[in-house]
């Protein structure tokens, strides 16, 4: 019973930040139809970007992660004027390969910059865990947690109750119509990807103190992102949110109780279950797949 | 079709034309050195090669082999076994090297092999642990590394002082990690001790928790620990995090304590480490002023002191590499490899000679290196008290 | 005119291995060839369907794997092989073809993502099939062994070069025969409209299964030639940059175009190692990245599209002077 309450803590721990990956990625994703393979490559920069802030600026640690969401968004609007403008109208899959191209480009930036060493950040939390009677957890995790769910809240309040929030569900429901009452598309669509580029700098910010910073950590990160993405349906806030969790525990019971080596094969059933019995999402209302 | 042809055309002339040999034709002896620098593993690729900088520096300072200087042409394998097939290929042909070092991992080191085999040109094999490189029956192949059975067999002197009596296996999922898995396994229970949980990770997982659930949830007293140092600290620190209470061995000597000290904190400490080189005692090393003069070395050349456990490998194969070359008193491949036969030099790691390995008639040649322990004890590396007095 | 450029050309591919002098181009070459029958395979599904499979390099590693499986742990002759290294890709390509049945676009996508994922554990995991991680070496060369004759080795570089050259070419009949017959209208009707298509009595799922199980089995194939010329085979074979690498080159190469992916190919194959030859390992795969953006950036339909609409640009002002 104990190994399954630390199963199913860990599960929702590794969740949280599985949601806060994946939220970002199914606006861009799910609302203006980029596939975008440099998500992950927007989750490093905002971790290397709190180390820079920690290590050199010597910033406060509470400071560095929205210095990181700030720098990630910028990169992200910067991203959407440069390269996805110029390209709009062109097939999707010609976007995807530029975004291909820029993830190759980014990785390797970084591995030029930084180096192949992995970086460790330094963090005000004690390393002892807590311990909840059978289980116990770092401060630092739940911290992580917390700071996690408040941005995926604030995301979604932003998204529902701003004039901004529904400028961008009006965009992508119905471009001719919201241009037509007066939303500016052009700044809609760097917004909505400089919002994504940001929720994934936040994950990397926070993530880095927990794992390791080095080049390369994006590449797992993008691939979760996009199985919570289908898993919550595409464009669907709320669902990518619990979508996120659902697959932390999923993996963490069946790396538990199944087989650590396939491990992530958990996620990929769980993507192919859904897609044949239920492809608008598990936690979606009707929707055309085809 | 025609565009197609015509574009494959020009890609054939540019091909030509970027593939002529450089213009530069010094008369240097060329090493070829193939190592992961881009890619998940760059940091080990990385520092490999910075030792094998040092190793051409200071043989070139002596004048070099032969009265020539030598030159490393080194190429990225990208961590791919066609990237390294290709490498070797350009070496060989391309450069025309005498004698190459490589490739790191054990699948890039078997995707090179059939290239030296058809070619006929020696490499120097630095880090790679699976048995099925010296067993394929490629005489081109010299492994100054330890495969995980004489790894397994290095601590067997010890294992009496660990008193283990039933062991968790927590690995990497390659077959460095598996290898190791089943040699030391078989050392345990030859030994009398039993194997406990067996858990795999992913080369690229970050959360480990649970595995180390499970492991917690078993009655061993050992965990013996495979895979490269940033996830060694994450089991550390997600261990930790749960409250695991083993002793911990690491193997594979790629465990950089001193990393995980500054990275790991309090959750390294009582840790022991499998390495084969302790730059941190160099005076213990069986040549203690050469490994003194290399960490001085690196650390003029400002290189993190971290990578040391692994860069004295890329200067290891370099001297191997060459002191074959020095034998065969030409830069000819197949000169080179008989001469690797005589090889008998000492390394940072210990004295270099190969004996045969694998079927008869083909045999690949492999060394036999020292091995060694150290633990984490208040937050510095030391060595074991049970090891000091051997 | 164009006859004549035709034949200069396929002169110059079936000579190259007297004029290529140096058995490193060679060799480029025939990885080149191999990606070439990779990418034509891909393209059929995104270039004349207009699904995207992103787990592509799962049918080509399927196909190593097969042949590779039969040749070292069952001794079989290497043709039997690539016979495995068709028929079983292609299998798993109609599975994936009934099993996307009503899916599309992205979640066709994530579909074949998650399929090339778990066949990638599995080959990780399942030791005593795969091997594992420590591969299957010695994968044997395949040599002609005909009955009363002695038996040719096709272990040289350049005989495995004229056995690719007639896979691409092989390959390119394939896609050209399907593309032209009543089958390839259909996928450009459903490409183009799917529920216009629909409405006249084109069963899109039954076009797409077939499109899917010809692209697996051609893909497959391309495994199977990649094994017994590596002559290694490895769970690195289902790695996503395959998968990546082919996509690029069918799609800055011209998708929906025969010739796109055969130049994407050659030219994808060529520029990697150029950069090898021209820059330090440092600055190769930062530069590959930024011009992989710059092609499609300045050639977003694909190079070919790109040549031809030049071409036809200088003949109307050739004309129109």
């Amino acid at each position: 019973m104990d190994q399954l309450l630390q199963h199913l803590l860990n599960g929702l721990l590794l969740g949280a930040t599985y949601s806060l990956l994946g939220i970002g990625l199914t606006l861009v994703f799910g609302l203006m139809s980029v596939v975008n393979f440099a998500h992950g490559e927007f989750y490093t920069l905002g971790a290397y970007a709190a180390f820079a802030a920690l290590t050199v600026a010597s910033v406060h640690f509470f400071l560095a992660i929205p210095l990181a969401i700030v720098v990630g968004a910028a990169a992200g609007a910067v991203c959407e004027r440069g390269l996805l403008r110029p390209l709009r109208g062109q097939s999707i899959d010609t976007v995807m390969l530029v975004m291909i191209g820029l993830w190759i480009a980014m990785q390797n930036a970084e591995l030029l910059g930084w180096g192949g060493v992995a970086k460790s950040v330094p963090t005000p939390f004690p390393t002892q865990p807590l311990v909840l009677g059978p289980v116990s957890v770092a401060p630092l995790r739940v911290f992580v947690f917390v700071v996690s769910a408040a941005l995926i809240l604030g995301a979604h309040l932003l998204l529902a109750r701003t004039k901004l929030g529904r400028a961008m569900r009006a965009t992508f429901q119905d471009r001719e119509t919201a241009a037509l009452m007066g939303v500016s598309i052009e700044r809609i669509h760097t917004v909505t990807f400089a919002f994504g580029a940001g929720l994934a700098a936040a994950a990397g910010a926070l993530l880095g103190p927990v794992f390791l910073l080095y080049p390369s950590m994006g590449d797992l990160a993008s691939l979760k992102a996009f199985s919570v993405v289908i898993l919550g349906g595409l464009g669907n806030f709320a669902g990518a949110a619990l979508g996120g969790l659902v697959l932390g525990v999923a993996e963490e019971l069946g790396a538990g109780y199944v087989s650590s080596g396939y491990r992530d094969a958990v996620g990929f059933l769980m993507i192919v279950a859904v897609l044949l019995l239920r492809p608008s999402g598990l936690f979606a209302r009707a929707e055309r797949v085809g | 079709m025609t565009r197609a042809i015509r574009a494959l055309s020009i890609a054939l002339a540019v091909l030509f034309a970027v593939g002529a040999p450089a213009a530069w034709a010094q008369d240097t002896v060329k090493v070829g050195v193939i190592e992961p620098l881009s890619g998940p593993v760059a940091a080990s690729g990385n520092y490999v090669r910075m030792g094998a900088e040092i190793a051409r520096d200071w043989i070139n300072g002596k004048g070099g082999v032969l009265g020539r200087k030598i030159e490393l042409l080194i190429e990225d394998n990208k961590s791919d076994p066609k990237e390294a097939a290709t490498a070797a290929e350009k070496l060989i042909v391309r450069d025309k090297v005498p004698v190459i070092m490589g490739a790191w991992g054990s699948s890039m080191t078997l995707a090179a092999m059939p290239k030296l085999a058809e070619y006929g040109v020696p490499m120097v094999v630095e880090t790679s642990s699976a048995a099925t490189i010296t067993k394929q029956g490629n005489p081109w192949i010299f492994r100054i590394s330890p495969p995980s059975e004489m790894e397994a067999l290095g601590l067997q002197k010890y294992l009496k002082d660990f008193g283990i009596k039933q062991a968790d296996f927590l690995a990497v999922n390659t077959d460095w990690g598996r290898g190791s898995v089943a040699a030391f396994g078989d050392l345990l229970k030859k030994s009398g001790g039993s194997v406990g949980t067996v858990e795999f990770m992913d080369q690229a997982a970050t959360d480990m928790n649970a595995q180390i659930t499970k492991v917690k949830a078993g009655s061993a007293d050992t965990l013996f620990l495979t895979t490269s140092v940033e996830q060694i600290t994450l089991v550390l620190k997600q261990a930790q995090e749960q409250r695991l209470t083993r002793k911990v061995i690491t193997t594979g000597g790629s465990s950089s304590p001193s990393q995980l000290i500054k990275q790991a904190g309090a959750a390294a400490e009582g840790t022991y480490h499998i390495l084969f080189f302790l730059p941190w005692f160099p005076e213990a090393m069986p040549d203690g002023k050469l490994a003194k003069a290399f960490v001085d070395e690196w650390a003029k050349r400002g290189h993190p002191f971290e990578g040391l456990t692994e860069g004295f490998r890329g200067h290891d194969g370099v001297l191997t590499a060459v002191e074959g070359v020095r034998l065969a008193g030409k830069a000819d491949p197949k000169a080179v490899q008989e001469a690797l036969w005589k090889v008998n030099v000492m390394g940072l790691n210990g004295p270099i000679k190969f004996e045969k390995d694998g079927p008869a008639g083909k045999e690949s040649g492999q060394s036999k290196p020292s091995i060694f322990i150290v633990q984490v004890k208040d937050g510095k590396i030391a060595l074991p008290a049970f090891a000091a007095k051997k | 005119m164009r006859a004549v450029a035709l034949l200069l050309g396929l002169a110059a591919a079936a000579t190259a291995p007297f004029w290529v002098w140096n058995p490193y181009h060679l060799h480029t070459l025939i990885m080149a060839g191999i990606f070439a029958v990779l990418a034509l395979s891909l393209n059929l599904l995104l270039g004349y369907t207009g699904q995207l499979s992103l787990g592509h390099a799962a049918f080509f590693g399927i196909g190593a794997y097969a042949t590779a499986l039969l040749t070292v742990k069952l001794e079989w002759s290497p043709w039997i092989g690539l016979l495995a290294a068709v028929v079983l890709p292609g299998l798993a390509g109609w599975v994936i073809g009934r099993l996307a049945l009503k899916l599309r676009g992205a979640y066709f996508v994530l579909l074949t993502i998650s399929f090339a994922g778990c066949v990638s554990l599995v080959s990780v995991n399942w030791m005593d099939l795969t091997n594992g991680p420590l591969g299957l070496p010695g994968v044997p060369a395949l040599e002609i062994a005909l009955p009363g004759l002695p038996s040719l080795s096709l272990r040289t570089k350049v005989a495995f070069y004229y056995v690719v050259l007639v896979a691409v070419v092989l390959a390119y009949l394939v896609c050209l025969a399907l593309i032209r017959s009543r089958v390839g209208r259909a996928l450009v009707a459903l490409r183009e409209n799917e529920t216009l298509a629909a409405s006249v009595g084109i069963d899109g799922t039954h076009y797409l299964v077939l499109a899917a199980v010809v692209s697996a089995a051609m893909a497959g194939f391309g495994g199977g030639l990649y094994a017994h010329y590596t002559r290694f085979v490895s769970p690195e074979v289902f790695l996503f940059t395959y998968t990546v690498t082919m996509v690029i080159m069918v799609v800055a190469g011209g998708k929906g175009t025969l010739a796109g992916p055969v130049v994407g190919a050659v030219l994808f194959t060529v520029l990697p190692e150029a950069l090898r030859a021209a820059t330090s390992w440092q600055w190769q795969m930062l530069l590959y990245g930024i011009l992989l953006v710059a092609v499609l950036f300045f050639m977003p339909q694909g190079i070919v599209p790109a040549l031809r609409q030049l071409g036809s640009g200088v003949r109307r002002r050739a004309s129109a002077s």
